[in-house]
């Protein structure tokens, strides 16, 4: 599990990595939503896509940080 | 349909808030460091007696037994000096017991009026004299077989030799280190905590260590946080003036308190070397 990224000798915290993977799971929901025809219908769309990359971040946080 | 719309990016938006306050204080107030070191008990190893090294036994990084020979100094001064000691001492004995003869020959003179009482004491003070110089020399002699002894000087824990500069033929000093044994099975770790993480931290918590070469993370407790640390504004120039270290007015960065952790078992295969750098994450009981 993530809870420090060693790389060449220098450790980086785990945020690192589990910023993109928000990142990349809001781009693929808006991807879904886009193909779905829902998107244009959500109220104040960035948003709601800025509190999704928060809830996002948080599960990813959870679920790889090792606790 | 409208409310509904606004309902959902409102709840989500919601769900965003408490989760970000959960990430926040997951990473700030919550009793974690990646500031860790692994740390071991080091003893210092320095001859008790000076001269040169006639025997090294001994080789860098090498696991010693309690009680093994590390090295010899030359014996041959000290050879010389017990030998010395042990002859002082037969000269006091012999100086002891001529006294004492002395004595008691004119405690008897005494009573026939032959020598003053002054005469006695003198030579009852002088048997003393004699004594307290006999058990000098047994002492000087002690000294001497113990000198004699310490020309051998063993391992006084088992361990590993580090850092050995010593060769055959050195010539060491009393008190002067000439190696280091790090003590087996002696490895601990310390944690320097974030002083607003402190409140979070108690005696008896179980600790996760993680070493930054990866691997399984090992168990442990805190056995004891430390309860000071140097106050740089403490210190005086050389008119013993405070010297006061500026600080920005809205900026303080939080001081680290070290906390010891003691690790509950080394597992087979994890090679554990004093200074690593670990990450510790305290339980939140």
């Amino acid at each position: 599990m993530l809870q420090t990224i060693s790389f060449a000798g220098l450790e980086f915290s785990p945020l690192v990595i589990l910023l993109p993977i928000a990142f990349c799971l809001v781009a693929c929901t808006r991807f879904i939503l886009h193909w779905l025809h829902l998107r244009e219908r959500i109220w104040k769309v960035a948003w709601f896509e800025v509190a999704l990359f928060f809830c996002y971040l948080a599960a990813t946080v959870y679920l790889l940080g090792g606790r | 349909m409208k409310t509904v719309r606004v309902l959902i990016t409102l709840l989500v938006i919601l769900v965003a808030g408490v989760a970000g306050s959960w990430v926040w204080n997951d990473y700030m107030h919550s009793p974690w460091t990646r500031d860790g070191r692994v740390r071991a008990d080091i003893i210092t190893v320095a001859p008790d007696v000076s001269g040169w090294v006639t025997k090294l036994n001994i080789h860098n990084d090498q696991p010693v037994k309690k009680d093994q020979l590390l090295f010899e100094v030359d014996p041959l001064r000290y050879q010389a000096a017990l030998a010395k000691s042990e002859a002082t001492v037969e000269t006091e004995k012999y100086a002891l017991a001529l006294a004492k003869h002395k004595y008691e020959r004119r405690k008897q003179l005494v009573k026939t009026n032959s020598i003053s009482l002054e005469d006695l004491e003198v030579a009852r003070i002088n048997t003393k004299v004699a004594e307290a110089n006999y058990k000098l020399a047994q002492a000087e002699l002690e000294t001497a077989k113990l000198n004699l002894e310490r020309t051998a000087v063993y391992a006084p824990e088992s361990g590993d030799i580090i850092n050995l500069n010593l060769r055959q033929g050195n010539y060491v000093k009393q008190g002067s280190s000439v190696l280091a044994i790090v003590k087996a099975n002696s490895f601990y770790v310390t944690g320097y905590f974030e002083e607003t993480k402190l409140p979070l931290i108690h005696l008896g918590q179980k600790a996760k260590v993680t070493l930054l070469g990866g691997g399984k993370a090992l168990a442990g407790e805190v056995v004891s946080v430390g309860r000071a640390i140097a106050n740089t504004n403490t210190q005086s120039n050389n008119q013993l003036l405070p010297q006061i270290q500026q600080t920005f007015n809205w900026v303080r960065l939080a001081q680290r308190i070290p906390v010891d952790i003691k690790l509950d078992s080394i597992p087979q295969g994890v090679q554990l070397s004093a200074g690593m750098t670990v990450s510790i994450h305290l339980s939140e009981q």
